[in-house]
């Protein structure tokens, strides 16, 4: 261990959420007793101003140069005390944090049990404390010129916003036209507006915008560099290639439409008049309310959670198609006041602004609610040249309990929103992850709804998850002011934490070169070295495992910190009695 | 006193040491015997780590990255579960029973899971006793103590030594 | 010093004389060596006696080349003795610096291999079992052998060791360097592997390095090899990532895949560890099953990630062993 070690130890009460389980002043006194430990404290909120004071104030008047805090989830308040030791004018990566509330007290009842482990989880990081090292962060140019993929509602408002704040921006649509999905559809719920104008007006701001450059029938075929200096390649069909210098990109490539052919009960495909819902917007758009052989329909039925909520198909809700089923029953009724319009759903998902009300609403026009059971949707058969209506929909009506077969003229498809097809391929380009569905990861649900684990690279709309038009506006608007923040400080930070090649210990064995998913190694024929580019690590550390020289270290998570940590939580636990 | 088991765990940062965390948040109540380490992938873990935890006398070791597909590093639990498996390898041959040591995906939103897996491991390792692989080059003088009685008794059984 | 020749020792503890005759091996040296040394005790060479070496004075010797592991009472004894007798002591090969092929008998129990050697030994005599003893009473007293300890362990595992000879055997330059720098007084900073580089044999093998990813792994006998490209990524399980350079890759160069001679780099703290996980990383698949069958096709995954150092690892030998 380094001889000059004086560190301070913390123990936070969290007023009883830690001390009424773990024995606080006993874990305060083992460690006390530990080489290197110049003070140990308990303290009733360390996290609170006076508890971050007193840390500020031990640093200063006791000469501690290194500090552990025993307390929250480092995923809470790690940056809280990090402040603590720069306000002392230490360095914040000499901090280290034993979680002792989320991973011990909040999940064990037996105190002494939860005492021990308390105890062995400070020791460890009072052993890896001694081994940290001050990290500097790095600084790196920010280039204002973003680029944003996809033309929908999204990746249009944030370009508008971007354009409008005086920033170039690059919009990059696969297709001949903005628009994307939203272009595909008539009105909207829950106020009804009209899908085209909600569009008209950002693609008339866009195309006004001289700082907008549009880029229709284009894709992304590679994307170089690292946040505030990335280099895209962009391709247009029967254009140039173009080299973009740009500082970010937000991905806003949105969704797919489940295939109805998958569930071949259904009909879809067998039957003229099974249509799905965008088939549906078409003919609404056009106002002609019919059937496929031109005549109006008598009897509609509305088919909910087409390939959502099916454990089978989409696990998820798809969230826009509730809403979008009675503003349908809505349209119908307006247009044909004598037609039938009935709705099989599994359950109604009107939440959000307006949506209750507008459910209230609709369900006064009389339109028939049949629920049924998850995972058994209804069966479309050609109904009996007897019956009055051209197809009947038979149903395992789950509130009555009976069978039901629910005559139609038309039967709509609520299909869901699916991850698109050529998603992986995004996800590769721009070094971002997807779930297990397809969707596109956020760096937290809460916390950073739109950024990735690419840095500089965010996410906006239903490539992320589905979502209906406000939603996505949101997002594309928090995502255009991430960029703008960034974009108004002109530089970058980069994280300390990144892994180092020591050129003098690398052995040039290339292992490690296609293990990086961010590309940041990169190998020198000429000397027969590899070296890593440190803005673009994100310090995951798989490289560092695999190095079969021992060249490369993860800054903050060493291999000496991790040994000294398992034989911390062990030296005290694995002498006991048995 | 029943036997303890002692459990090192190294966890992702961003599934499994967050679906930890969310066990915690959910007051979701398991045995105390997991030892956590966080590493930002498990693409982190070098097979040393889980040999050294061993050596240092853990009972069992609990490797918890993303789900594959789910990665926050986009597949850095792909190189995980190639490691253990041929680290699994190793570790049979070295004569640990192989519920030693687990590899599993716990998501961010997997706090029960979490819970449920450290009761199970806590359990199994229970009936599997202690595992003595803590080498004491200190106990060097007494390395030798004559051929075991095992030995012995097998010679007195064939009944034809020559003692040389 | 000029008027003093160099009092020298060379020892063989659990070893197979290899180490011996890489010392002969530097040919016309030998002769410098002879006229710059006195040999003062050589069991494999010169005549002598331990109780020759007993009679000297502490530090009479200025130094002591150990080759092989520490196996018995004997081995440790000689050990202990020469580190007194010692100024510099020396582990040369890759048994006293790492445990080297005898370490893997760190694999199976003591019992066992008693059990194999003395009762189950296919070339036994039906009717013929002899099993040694370590002490007998006799008419004119007690005899006594070596007692077998449970372990084989390295040399720096019972006494300080000053330098060390990595290799199986050492390469004659190493034997070399580490002999020239004893007589010229240069000597290296303590506890280093004398005439090594810090770096993999990766470094110095001229083999082209490309793509790592691998989808079957083959015994050298098993594929048609391209002598130019790195062998590790024409599937041939090699340790030449994992193993300190120093020998002049002579195995690769050869058309043999590394087996790890010379013992983890210097930031390396377990050769076979390492091993594991560079090996697996490069495995080219994301299927579990198919992960599995294709590392499946590394047979004795323990011989080949610690063949020359199972006593240097974390975990010294199997629980049988311990």
């Amino acid at each position: 261990m380094k001889d000059d070690c004086r560190i301070g130890f913390y123990i936070c009460n969290c007023g009883t959420n830690i001390a009424k389980v773990v024995d606080a002043e006993q874990v305060c006194e083992r460690i006390a007793g530990l080489p290197g430990v110049a003070c140990a404290r308990a303290y009733k909120y360390m996290c609170s101003n006076p508890g971050q004071e007193m840390i500020t104030r031990d640093i200063r008047e006791r000469g501690l140069n290194r500090v552990v805090v025993a307390a929250c989830s480092p995923r809470m308040h790690e940056p809280t005390f990090r402040k603590a030791l720069e306000a002392a004018g230490l360095n914040p990566y000499l901090l280290e944090m034993a979680n002792i509330r989320e991973q011990c007290s909040w999940v064990h009842d037996d105190p002494r049990a939860a005492t021990a482990k308390a105890c062995d989880l400070a020791h460890a990081a009072v052993r890896r404390v001694r081994y940290h090292q001050p990290l500097e962060k790095v600084e790196a140019s920010y280039a204002p010129a973003t680029l944003v993929l996809g033309g929908g509602i999204a990746g249009l408002t944030v370009a508008v916003e971007l354009a409008e704040a005086s920033q170039p921006v690059y919009l990059v649509e696969r297709e001949g036209k903005l628009g994307g999905n939203v272009g595909r559809a008539d009105l909207t719920a829950p106020y009804l507006d009209s899908a085209r104008d909600i569009l008209a007006e950002k693609i008339a701001r866009a195309e006004a915008s001289p700082k907008l450059d549009i880029l229709l029938r284009s894709e992304l075929v590679e994307l170089r560099g690292f946040v505030g200096n990335f280099r895209a390649t962009v391709r247009t069909t029967g254009g140039p290639t173009r080299d973009l210098a740009v500082g970010a990109v937000v991905v806003c490539t949105g969704y797919q439409e489940f295939d109805a052919t998958r569930i071949e009960r259904l009909g879809y495909g067998r039957f003229p008049d099974v249509i799905t819902s965008f088939e549906l917007e078409r003919r609404l758009r056009m106002g002609r309310l019919e059937t496929d052989d031109g005549r109006i329909p008598r009897y509609v039925s509305i088919v909910h959670c087409v390939g959502s909520r099916n454990p089978r198909y989409h696990p998820y809700c798809s969230r826009v198609c509730c809403m979008t089923a009675l503003k349908y029953g809505h349209e119908i009724k307006s247009a044909l006041p004598a037609a039938m319009v009935t709705d099989l759903y599994v359950d109604m998902l009107s939440f959000g602004k307006g949506g209750e009300d507008f459910y209230r609403r609709t369900s006064e026009l009389k339109t028939m609610f049949l629920m049924y059971e998850k995972g058994d949707p209804p069966r479309v058969r050609a109904a009996e040249p007897g019956d009055d209506c051209g197809l009947l929909v038979q149903v395992n009506e789950r509130l009555s309990g009976e069978v039901i077969d629910v005559p139609a003229d038309l039967v709509v498809l609520m299909v869901g929103m699916e991850a698109r097809a050529d998603g992986g391929d995004v996800a590769r380009t721009v070094g971002i992850s997807q779930d297990r569905q397809g969707w596109f990861i956020e760096s937290h649900p809460k916390l950073a709804p739109v950024s990735t684990a690419t840095e500089g690279v965010y996410i906006a709309g239903c490539c992320q998850s589905p979502k209906d038009i406000p939603d996505s506006v949101a997002q594309a608007r928090a995502a255009a002011a991430m960029v703008l923040a960034h974009v108004a400080q002109g530089k970058i930070e980069v994280d300390a934490r990144f892994a180092e090649i020591d050129p003098d210990r690398c052995s040039g064995c290339r292992m490690c070169n296609e293990l990086c998913p961010y590309t940041a190694i990169t190998f020198d024929p000429d000397e027969r070295r590899s070296s890593v580019q440190s803005a673009l690590c994100k310090a995951c550390g798989t490289c560092v495992a695999a190095c079969p020289s021992g060249a490369i270290t993860a800054r903050h998570f060493t291999d000496k910190q991790i040994f000294e940590q398992i034989e911390g939580v062990l030296a005290w636990s694995s002498s006991r009695s048995s | 006193m029943e036997f303890e088991p002692i459990i090192v765990g190294f966890l992702c940062n961003w599934c499994s040491y967050t679906g930890a965390d969310l066990a915690g948040t959910a007051r979701i109540k398991h045995r105390p015997n997991l030892r956590t380490i966080r590493v930002m992938c498990s693409g982190r873990v070098d097979p040393t780590f889980v040999l050294k935890a061993f050596a240092a006398g853990a009972d069992g070791v609990l490797v918890c990255g993303c789900h594959p597909g789910d990665c926050h590093y986009i597949e850095g639990n792909y190189k995980t579960m190639r490691r253990m498996e041929l680290l699994g390898q190793l570790v049979r041959a070295y004569g640990i029973d192989e519920r030693r040591v687990r590899l599993e995906w716990v998501s961010a939103s997997e706090g029960e899971r979490f819970a449920r897996l450290v009761d199970e491991m806590t359990l199994e390792l229970r009936q599997l006793g202690p595992c003595k692989l803590r080498p004491t080059v200190a106990a060097l003088a007494n390395d030798f103590d004559g051929l075991s009685r095992a030995v012995t008794a097998q010679v007195a059984a064939s009944g034809e030594v020559t003692h040389g | 010093m000029a008027d003093r020749k160099l009092q020298v020792a060379l020892y063989w503890g659990a070893a197979c004389g290899g180490c011996d005759v890489a010392v002969l091996d530097t040919d016309a040296f030998i002769l410098d060596l002879a006229a710059a040394a006195d040999l003062r005790f050589w069991p494999i060479a010169v005549d002598g006696k331990y109780d020759d070496v007993e009679a000297m004075a502490d530090g009479e010797l200025d130094l002591a080349i150990f080759n092989g592991a520490v196996r018995n009472t004997e081995n440790q004894h000689v050990a202990e003795l020469l580190r007194r007798k010692a100024k510099l002591l020396v582990a040369f090969g890759s048994c006293a610096h790492l445990g080297g092929i005898p370490g893997l008998a760190n694999a199976a129990s003591r019992d066992e291999i008693f059990h194999r050697a003395y009762l189950a030994n296919p070339s036994l005599e039906e009717g013929n079992v002899v099993l040694p003893v370590t002490e007998k009473k006799v008419a004119s007293g007690t005899l006594e052998i070596p007692k077998l300890y449970r372990r084989v362990h390295k040399l720096d595992d019972v006494v300080p060791v000053d330098y060390y000879v990595a290799g199986c055997p050492p390469a004659p330059e190493q034997v070399k360097a580490v002999l020239k720098a004893v007589i010229s007084g240069k000597l290296p900073a303590r506890g280093s592997v004398v005439g090594c580089s810090e770096r993999a044999v990766c470094d110095d093998c001229k083999r082209r390095k490309e793509e790592k990813k691998v989808k079957r792994f083959y015994r050298p006998w098993q594929v048609l090899q391209d002598p130019e490209r790195c062998l590790l990524e024409q599937g041939i399980v090699c340790a030449g990532s994992v193993t300190r350079s120093g020998c002049g890759v002579r195995c690769p160069n050869s058309g043999m895949p590394c087996r790890g001679c010379y013992g983890p780099t210097a930031g390396v703290r377990d050769q076979g560890a390492k091993f594991i996980s560079a090996i697996a990383s490069i495995v080219d698949s994301r299927d579990p099953d198919e992960i599995a069958s294709i590392l499946g096709q590394i047979p004795d995954v323990m011989g080949y990630a610690y063949r020359f150092g199972l006593p240097a690892a974390t975990i010294p030998g199997t629980a049988r062993s311990l």
